[in-house]
């Protein structure tokens, strides 16, 4: 009785589903896209290298005014709602598309906050729940030391992306609203242990959630600058801040290397080229269970693939006299376009379909037949999917992020070796340029080749 | 020995209670109440969901169905009397998560039963588990696994007719009206390789010949190449194509006979179900012929029944939502989910279902029972029930497409569909 007067959603798979627009794209003239876009990203990378006048990626301060508030008061906010969506997803509908822990989790956070950051600059930082929390809590217990956990730079945030991205992809229940709210207080409940132990500076390098937003929002063309409680919004060309970003650390190189390959891993999984490899027929895929071993080493293997090729690249355009790190440090920079670029990609439909749930389920949201918003039954529509027009939009859309990212990455490629002595040659760049072609290719293939899973 | 205090003797549990808590008056007090609240208390289904994973976009019909089935079921005084409610659990489109849902239906919410299953590979999985916990298992899944005895005592289909059904009652009509030489096109799986034999075999019972199988790679998602293994005399083709590279399949095959002559085509709406038969590119399909479950498109002289289901489920006169014309609905299938929560509910009537002490008198029940007929309640059509084999039989419909429309040019009968059973599931122990 309690569902009796629910609106009745629908949609195929939400967040976690990769809906069945491949139908449609099957039929588009996706190849000549993909080499246009190969073509670009070439042409992109020759006459910046001709031309050795990488863009300036300028920005300027749009104005300046006072925090809204505190970032103590903020991550209390957001540690608040961590809680009510925590019981939320204990006690709630057991409906994935009706609850809204995995609604918030999987769509709004995971796909729109971060479409939001990589445009409005990282918008995570202030409503993460801990840092509040972590400071009431080691001044109430007058602690002030750490345990060294600074010194593992970004590895503790690997190890947690590492079980996040398994959890999403692999796992068999990420939806389910009882097992994910165990998980986030699982989570949530470490990283404030730590935190306190470690303190609040830690937690934007130690929870990956946070270093997550960090990495993807810097090619946002704006982003705040914060000086105590005033905050400078700035304004700039994308890649504007990753061009003032320090090198990267080998601990941040790995973590950027895994936000890479699990995003497209996620893609690849699905492919019916990945199910062919396992000897599973794509159109009998015969479910998660069967799959959690191989895809476990498939995620593993693809990240240290990645990684090798990455590094491969750089190592094999090094210059003499270079130390490796001085020129992986920040070439690894020019990477943060291409993981923002198709993690927004790969997720857009998924923002289309769980952004409907997500609003049906504030229109009721304890599934009592409210309409707060005012949304008619039956409000939750999937036919774009389905209709040449919709999924043109939809295609469009990904081939604009993916091959913006990609010549996004090559001219900061060039802009960030331009003060390394020797690194403006055609032998430096030509290996990261064909890896950045592939890139493109493996994107948008991706992105359009029929999956079964 | 405290296991034993407190199994499940009502009464005793609920004296039980009344002593923990203190009091001879408060015992009377509580008994009370309870037998009030179990005569009244809501029977409870459990539906697993496909609400993620490959089968996410039947799910949402299903939910979208079984919500709506709820809601008349409810209005006209739910069960016995009692009202009823449906809980809904994701199991992902997996067998093993099929399989934990099932467990939680049956010790975690006290479900009186489970139902609404559909991917066959879940009901594989799911199915033993039923039965080991005595929960009566109601799935919709076409698969012939149920009546093949694969399966247990507590499964049921009685919502839907299954594929062998489906694929026999075809025959009679496409030789007589199509062709008699027939060639199949098919996935090179288990799902394809029941096409062909059904076929196959019924294509030989009358009179007629198959002539070329051509088996696909499920792999492939180009299909030029296949075409030329088509022989020339092929008076009837019959497809059955499944997965993202149907269109091209249409696309191809139109490429491939052009405008010229081309065979009778005769496909399952299984490959084109929830895509708009109006789409560009399949107007190659405008004369050829279907098989539907349930026709898409709204039949002159439909009955009472079907506009009142049709507007339950909020789906217009061309098989889209309501709210949006480009979202077609899994129709051939979906009403295998309110047939079978009004199946259930003329089973536990028949029981005197009071809870789930009464399951196996329910089952036996269900068994009993020979038919439904055609009603609000099975808008689809009339079904005979086989309670040996635990299968209903129906009607199907054979579509011609006209105009971009599918329009039923025949109904088989009942007979069309009959096979000799395969089990006798009443000779089994519970």
């Amino acid at each position: 009785m309690r569902r009796l007067a629910l609106l009745f959603l629908l949609l195929p798979g939400a967040a976690l589903a990769h809906a069945s627009e491949r139908m449609v794209i099957l039929t588009l003239p996706t190849r000549g896209y993909v080499i246009g876009a190969a073509l670009t990203v070439a042409l992109t990378a020759v006459l910046g290298m001709i031309a050795r006048r990488p863009p300036h990626f300028g920005a300027r301060a749009l104005f300046t005014r006072p925090a809204l508030l505190p970032r103590e008061v903020s991550s209390w906010v957001g540690a608040g709602l961590t809680i009510l969506l925590v019981v939320v997803g204990l006690f709630g509908t057991h409906d994935p598309m009706e609850n809204l822990l995995p609604l918030t989790l999987w769509t709004v956070i995971w796909v729109g906050l971060t479409l939001a950051s990589v445009i409005f600059g990282n918008l995570w930082r202030d409503v993460a729940p801990w840092y509040g929390p972590v400071r009431t809590i080691r001044h109430l217990i007058g602690r002030t030391g750490s345990i060294g956990l600074a010194r593992l730079g970004y590895l503790p945030a690997i190890l947690g992306y590492l079980a996040f991205a398994w959890f999403e992809m692999i796992s068999l229940s990420p939806a389910d609203p009882e097992v994910l709210a165990r998980a986030v207080a699982l989570y949530a409940a470490l990283i404030l242990t730590l935190g306190v132990l470690e303190g609040e500076d830690w937690l934007d390098r130690g929870d990956f959630l946070s270093g997550y937003f960090a990495m993807v929002s810097r090619i946002a063309p704006f982003w705040a600058e914060y000086e105590g409680r005033r905050v400078t919004v700035m304004a700039g060309l994308p890649g504007a801040q990753v061009v003032q970003s320090a090198p990267l650390t080998p601990s941040a190189i790995a973590f950027v290397t895994l936000l890479l390959a699990s995003v497209s891993f996620d893609g690849l999984h699905e492919t019916f080229w990945w199910l062919a490899r396992l000897g599973i027929n794509p159109l009998d895929f015969p479910g998660r269970s069967a799959v959690v071993w191989q895809n476990t080493f498939g995620l593993l293997s693809f990240w240290a693939f990645s990684a090798a090729l990455i590094l491969g690249a750089i190592r094999f355009g090094l210059p003499k006299g270079t130390r490796f790190s001085d020129l992986a440090g920040p070439l690894m920079l020019s990477f943060l376009p291409i993981a923002a670029g198709y993690h927004v990609a790969h997720y857009f439909i998924s923002l289309l379909t769980g952004g409907q749930y997500a609003i049906a389920a504030l229109n009721d949201p304890f599934s009592t037949g409210l309409s707060l918003l005012g949304l008619p039954e039956h409000w939750v529509s999937f036919g774009f999917l389905s209709t040449h027009s919709g999924v043109r939009a939809v295609w469009s859309f990904q081939f604009a992020a993916i091959l913006g990212a990609h010549v996004l990455a090559v001219l900061l490629s060039l802009r960030l070796t331009a003060n390394i002595e020797r690194a403006q040659t055609f032998r430096t760049h030509a290996p990261m340029t064909l890896l950045m072609i592939a890139y493109t290719v493996f994107g948008l293939w991706l992105l359009s080749t029929p999956t079964g899973a | 020995m405290s296991n034993k205090l407190i199994t499940p003797n009502p009464s005793r549990r609920a004296v039980l209670g009344g002593i923990a808590a203190g009091g001879a008056l408060l015992t009377t007090g509580l008994g009370a109440r309870f037998a009030q609240a179990q005569s009244s208390a809501p029977i409870k289904l459990g539906f697993q969901l496909h609400r993620t994973g490959i089968g996410a976009s039947y799910g949402r019909w299903y939910e979208r169905t079984a919500t709506a089935a709820l809601k008349v079921l409810n209005d006209a005084g739910g069960i016995n009397g009692r009202p009823v409610e449906i809980l809904f659990e994701d199991d992902g489109t997996d067998p093993k998560r099929g399989a934990e849902v099932v467990e939680k239906f049956a010790t975690q919410h006290k479900c009186d039963i489970g139902f609404g299953t559909l991917f066959s590979h879940v009901v594989m999985g799911s199915a033993p588990r039923a039965g080991e916990l005595k929960l009566p298992y109601f799935v919709v899944s076409e698969g012939h696994h149920v009546a093949s005895g694969a399966l247990n005592r507590w499964t049921l289909q009685p919502g839907i007719t299954d594929v062998k059904s489906q694929v026999l009652s075809m025959a009679p009509w496409v030789l007589q009206n199509l062709g008699k030489k027939v060639t199949m096109v098919f996935p090179d799986y288990a799902f394809g390789h029941d096409h062909r034999d059904y076929f196959t075999q019924a294509v030989q019972a009358n009179g007629g010949e198959v002539i070329a199988q051509v088996a696909i790679p499920p792999t492939e998602t180009t299909f030029t190449r296949y075409f030329p293994k088509i022989p020339r005399e092929t008076e009837v083709l019959y497809h059955v194509m499944v997965g993202p590279a149907v269109l091209t399949f249409v696309k191809e095959l139109g490429e491939f006979y052009g405008t010229g002559a081309r065979p009778e085509i005769f496909g399952f709406i299984d490959s084109l179900e929830a895509v708009n038969i109006a789409s560009p590119g399949l107007e190659f399909l405008e004369g050829t012929h279907f098989w539907e479950g349930h026709p898409r498109y709204l039949q002159e002289g439909a009955s009472e029944a079907e506009l009142a289901y049709r507007a339950a489920v909020g789906v217009d006169d061309t098989g889209a939502s309501v709210s949006d014309p480009a979202d077609v609905a899994t129709y051939a299938h979906m009403f295998s989910v309110w047939e079978t929560l009004f199946a259930v509910k003329a089973g536990m009537e028949a029981a005197g279902y009071q809870g789930p002490d009464d399951r196996q008198k329910f089952v036996e029940a269900m068994e009993a029972i020979a038919a439904f007929d055609e009603g609000a309640e099975h808008p689809q059509g009339p079904k005979v029930f086989n309670g040996k084999t635990h299968q209903a039989f129906g009607l199907q419909s054979i579509s011609k497409v006209e105009g971009g429309k599918l329009k039923r040019v025949h109904q088989t009968t009942m007979e069309d569909g009959f096979y000799p059973d395969e089990v006798d599931y009443t000779t089994m122990s519970f």
